[in-house]
C-alpha cells in the first residue's frame, strides 16, 4: 500500500507542476507580451484554462494532504523551516487566483481591469519562483534542524535555507518551465497570427529554459551543492534530462509542421522528464539538511494510516480522474464543434 | 502578547474569514439550481437572469473560498507543526476524503460555469446539484476533523506517544455527527438570511422588484427551514458537550458552582475574579434539563476543574449567549416569513423588508460566535485532554507580523469582494 501512496504523491506532484505550472505559465506569457498580444492571450487563457484552472490547483491540496497524513515528519520540517517562502507562495496563489476570477466575473468593465490583469500576471510569475525556492531550500543543505532555537539567529534558521542564488536559479528555472509549457499548450489552441506568436514564444522560452538549466547546474556544481553533484552522477537523472533535450528536435519539427497534439504532448513529456530527473536524483533523501539527509521512506506514518490513505486515494482517484478527464475532453470537443459552425 | 497569542489570533481570523466564503460557496449552489430548475420548467427569463447573476457570485465566492482554504491547509502545519505531526496521521482521513470531494466540486463547477448552451440542458443542471452536494460533503468532513479535536479517538495515548491508530474510528469520532449537523444547518441559516437580506434591500429601494422578490423567496425558504431545525440540533450538541466536555459546557453558561438542579443563565456579566455572574436572568433547573434531560441532574461547575484547564470563561459565555440569542431572533424572522405566505399584504409593507435587511448579517455573526464557543471553549487544549495549544505552536518567532500580514491581505480581499457584489447588483438592476 505504501507504493500506492508514493505513486499518488508523485502523480499529484507531477500534475500540479505541469497543469498548475501551465496555468502559471500562461500568466507569465501574458506578462512578457506586447500590449496587443496580451489581449489575445487573456482571451485564450480564459477559454482554455477557465474550466480547469481550479481543478489544476487542487492537486496542491491533495499533495499537501498526502504529505501530512503519510509523511508527518517530513511535513513538520517543511512547515517549520519553509514557513516564510511558503507564505510568499500562498500570497501569490491568493492574488493570482482571485485576480483571475475578478477579471472574468466582474460585472463592470472599467479601469479596475488594469489592476486585475497586473496582479494576475505578476502573481503568475512570483508564485512558481517561490515554489522553486521552497523546493530548493529542501535540497540546499542549509536547513538546520534543532530543538534549541535560542542558540541560532532568526536569519540562520528561517531565511538562510531559502534565500540564496541557487534557490533563485531553481525558482526562475521552474518559472521558465511553466512558461515553456504554456506557450506550447497555447499553440494548439489558437489560429493564424496568434499561433505564430506562440510559436515564437515557445522557442524563446525553450532557449531561456535551457540557459537557466545549464546555469543552475554549473553554479550548483561549483558552489558545492550535494544535490547537483548527485544529480550529475545519477544515470537515471542524466538519461531523463538527455531524452528531454533530444525531444526538443521532434518538438520543434511538430511546431513547424503545425501539429497541435504532438507539440503539446511532447512539451508535457519534457516537463515530466525534467521533474522526474530532479526527484529521482536524490530519492528518497529529498530533504538535505546541514547535517543529515532525511529519507522520505523513514519518516512514515503508522501502517494503519498508510493503508487507509492508500484506500482513500484509490477511491478518490476512481471518482475524480474520469470526471476530470471528461471535463478536459468535453471542453476540447466543444471547441472543435464550435469551429465547425461558423 | 506572545507568539502563541498571535498564532491563535491568526488562526481565528483566517478561519473566520474562510468560513464565510466556504458557507456561501456550499449553500448558494442550491439556490442557484432551484432558480435554474424554475427556468427550465417555466421558461420565465427572470429565472435565467437570476441563475446567471447568482452564478457569477458563486464563482467569485468559490474562488475566494478555494484560495483561502488552500492557505488554511498550509496554515494548520505552519502555525501548529507539532499538532500536525501527531494528529495528521490520525485525523487525515476526513481531509483526504475532503480533498476528493473538493475536487469533485471544482470539476462540477467547471462544467456548470462553462457549460451554458454547450451541454445537454438537464445534465448541465445536474452538474449544479453535484456542486452543492460535494460542497456540503466537504464541509461535513472538515467539521468531522474538528470534531476529533474535541473528541479525540482512534488511538491510544501512552507515555506521550500515539499508538494503535485507527483512522476510521477517528473520522467517526463521538462529536462528528452533532457538530456536522449543527454546522450544516448553520451554513443554510446564515447564507439563506444573508442572501435574502441582500435582495430585500433591493426590494426596499424599489429596484427590479420582480426579480429580487423571486430571489428572496428562494433564499429565505432555505434559511427559515434551517433556522427552525437548528434548536433541535443545538440540543443534541449541548447534551453531547455536557457529556464529553463538561468544562466547555460550564464555560458556556459561566456556571461556577457544581449543583443539582442547576439554573440556566441568560445574559449576565461574568466576574472572573470573584467567580460569579451578575445582571443575569435565571431559569431554575433549566441548565440541568438542557444538558441531561433531567431538572435535578448535577451539573459540574468551573470551580471543580483545575485552574490550568479552564478556557477564558467570559469570551465563551458571551459568544454562546450571542449565538443562541441571534439564532432565536432568526427563528422568529423565519416565522414572520411563513405567516406572510398567508398575509400577502405584508409583502407591501416596507417594515417587512426592513426586518430582513437587518437580519441579513445576523446568521453569520451567530455562526462565527458558535465557532468561538467550540474553539475557545476547548482551550487550553488543541486536542482535548491530550495536547496543549502552547505545545503545538510553531517555534518560529515573529508571528505578530504574520498575523498583521493576513489581516491586511484578507481585509483588502473582503472589501474587494463586497465591492464586486455591489457592482454585480448594480449591473443587474441597470439591465431592467
Amino acid at each position: 500500500m505504501l507504493y500506492v501512496v508514493l505513486f499518488f504523491l508523485l502523480f499529484s506532484l507531477l500534475l500540479y507542476v505541469l497543469l498548475g505550472g501551465a496555468d502559471f505559465g500562461a500568466g507569465i506569457v501574458e506578462l512578457f507580451s506586447s500590449r496587443e498580444n496580451r489581449k489575445v492571450t487573456r482571451d485564450t487563457i480564459y477559454r482554455v484554462m477557465g474550466p480547469v484552472w481550479e481543478a489544476n490547483h487542487i492537486w496542491l491540496i491533495i499533495l499537501l494532504v498526502i504529505l501530512w497524513v503519510g509523511f508527518p515528519g517530513y511535513f513538520n520540517v517543511m512547515m517549520i523551516y519553509l514557513h516564510i517562502p511558503l507564505v510568499l507562495v500562498l500570497l501569490g496563489i491568493t492574488i493570482r487566483g482571485v485576480a483571475f476570477v475578478f477579471r472574468h466575473y466582474d460585472a463592470v468593465l472599467d479601469s479596475s481591469q488594469i489592476w486585475y490583469n497586473r496582479l494576475f500576471r505578476v502573481g503568475s510569475l512570483v508564485t512558481p519562483v517561490f515554489l522553486g525556492m521552497s523546493f530548493a531550500s529542501l535540497i540546499s543543505g542549509k536547513i538546520i534542524i534543532t530543538n534549541d532555537y535560542s542558540n541560532y539567529g532568526f536569519y540562520d534558521l528561517f531565511m538562510e535555507p531559502w534565500l540564496h542564488l541557487f534557490g533563485l536559479l531553481i525558482g526562475l528555472f521552474y518559472a521558465a518551465l511553466c512558461a515553456f509549457l504554456a506557450a506550447n499548450y497555447l499553440i494548439a489552441e489558437t489560429e493564424g497570427d496568434a499561433r505564430k506568436l506562440y510559436r515564437k514564444k515557445s522557442i524563446m522560452y525553450t532557449v531561456v529554459l535551457v540557459v537557466l538549466g545549464f546555469a543552475l547546474i554549473v553554479y550548483g556544481y561549483f558552489a558545492d551543492f550535494i544535490f547537483i553533484e548527485d544529480f550529475i552522477h545519477n544515470p537515471v537523472s542524466l538519461i531523463s534530462v538527455g531524452i528531454s533535450g533530444l525531444l526538443l528536435i521532434p518538438l520543434w519539427r511538430s511546431i513547424k509542421r503545425g501539429s497541435r497534439i504532438w507539440s503539446r504532448y511532447l512539451a508535457g513529456l519534457q516537463g515530466v522528464l525534467i521533474m522526474f530527473a530532479a526527484i529521482i536524483a536524490h530519492f528518497p533523501y529529498i530533504i538535505i539538511t546541514s547535517e543529515e539527509e532525511l529519507s522520505l521512506l523513514e519518516n512514515l506514518a503508522p501502517e494503519a494510516t498508510i493503508d487507509n490513505l492508500a484506500l482513500m486515494l484509490l477511491i478518490g482517484g476512481f471518482v475524480i480522474l474520469p470526471g476530470l478527464f471528461h471535463l478536459m475532453k468535453s471542453f476540447n470537443l466543444i471547441k472543435v464543434l464550435d469551429k465547425s459552425k461558423p | 502578547m506572545e507568539n502563541l497569542d498571535y498564532a491563535r489570533l491568526q488562526m481565528a481570523f483566517t478561519l473566520g474569514f474562510h468560513i464565510i466564503f466556504a458557507c456561501i460557496g456550499m449553500v448558494m449552489p442550491f439556490f442557484m439550481v432551484v432558480s435554474h430548475h424554475k427556468w427550465l420548467k417555466t421558461r420565465n427569463p427572470i429565472y435565467l437572469k437570476l441563475t446567471k447573476a447568482w452564478l457569477k457570485g458563486v464563482a467569485i465566492f468559490f474562488a475566494t473560498g478555494a484560495v483561502s482554504g488552500t492557505a488554511l491547509s498550509f496554515e494548520l502545519g505552519m502555525l501548529w507543526p507539532e499538532f500536525m505531526k501527531h494528529a495528521g496521521p490520525i485525523f487525515g482521513m476526513p481531509f483526504s476524503l475532503e480533498g476528493a470531494a473538493f475536487f469533485v466540486e471544482a470539476i462540477a463547477l467547471g462544467f456548470y460555469l462553462y457549460g451554458w448552451k454547450k451541454l445537454p440542458e438537464k445534465f448541465h443542471w445536474f452538474t449544479g446539484i453535484i456542486v452543492g452536494v460535494a460542497g456540503v460533503a466537504s464541509g461535513i468532513l472538515v467539521v468531522s476533523a474538528n470534531g476529533w479535536m474535541n473528541a479525540p479517538s482512534g488511538f491510544d495515548y501512552v507515555n506521550g506517544e500515539f499508538l494503535n491508530i485507527d483512522p476510521v474510528e477517528a473520522l467517526l469520532n463521538p462529536a462528528w455527527f452533532t457538530q456536522a449537523l449543527h454546522m450544516t444547518l448553520a451554513a443554510f441559516v446564515a447564507t439563506g438570511f444573508a442572501v435574502a437580506g441582500v435582495h430585500a434591500l433591493q426590494i426596499f429601494r424599489g429596484k427590479n422588484v420582480e426579480l429580487h422578490t423571486k430571489a428572496f423567496k428562494i433564499a429565505i425558504v432555505f434559511g427559515a427551514v434551517a433556522a427552525f431545525l437548528q434548536p433541535l440540533s443545538g440540543d443534541l450538541s449541548a447534551k453531547d458537550v455536557a457529556e464529553r466536555q463538561p468544562v466547555k459546557l460550564a464555560a458556556m453558561e459561566a456556571h461556577y458552582e457544581t449543583q443539582k438542579g442547576a439554573p440556566l443563565y441568560i445574559g449576565g456579566i461574568v466576574d472572573e475574579e470573584n467567580r460569579e455572574v451578575s445582571h443575569k436572568i435565571e431559569i431554575p433547573g433549566a441548565l440541568s434539563f438542557l444538558a441531561f434531560g433531567d431538572f435535578d441532574a448535577e451539573v459540574k461547575g468551573l470551580n471543580d476543574f483545575p485552574d490550568d484547564e479552564l478556557p477564558p470563561v467570559p469570551i465563551v459565555h458571551y459568544a454562546f449567549q450571542l449565538m443562541v440569542g441571534l439564532g432565536t431572533l432568526l427563528m422568529l424572522a423565519g416565522l414572520i416569513y411563513f405567516i406572510s405566505l398567508k398575509k400577502k399584504n405584508w409583502l407591501k409593507n416596507r417594515k417587512f423588508w426592513l426586518l430582513f435587511i437587518i437580519a441579513a448579517p445576523l446568521g453569520f455573526i451567530a455562526l462565527e460566535a458558535g465557532w468561538v464557543v467550540t474553539e475557545v471553549g476547548r482551550q487550553p487544549w488543541i486536542i482535548h485532554q491530550v495536547m496543549r495549544t502552547e505545545d503545538a505552536v510553531t517555534p518560529m518567532p515573529g508571528m505578530k507580523y504574520s498575523f498583521f500580514f493576513y489581516l491586511f491581505l484578507y481585509t483588502i480581499l473582503g472589501i474587494t469582494v463586497t465591492w464586486l457584489m455591489n457592482r454585480q447588483m448594480k449591473a443587474l438592476n441597470k439591465e431592467e
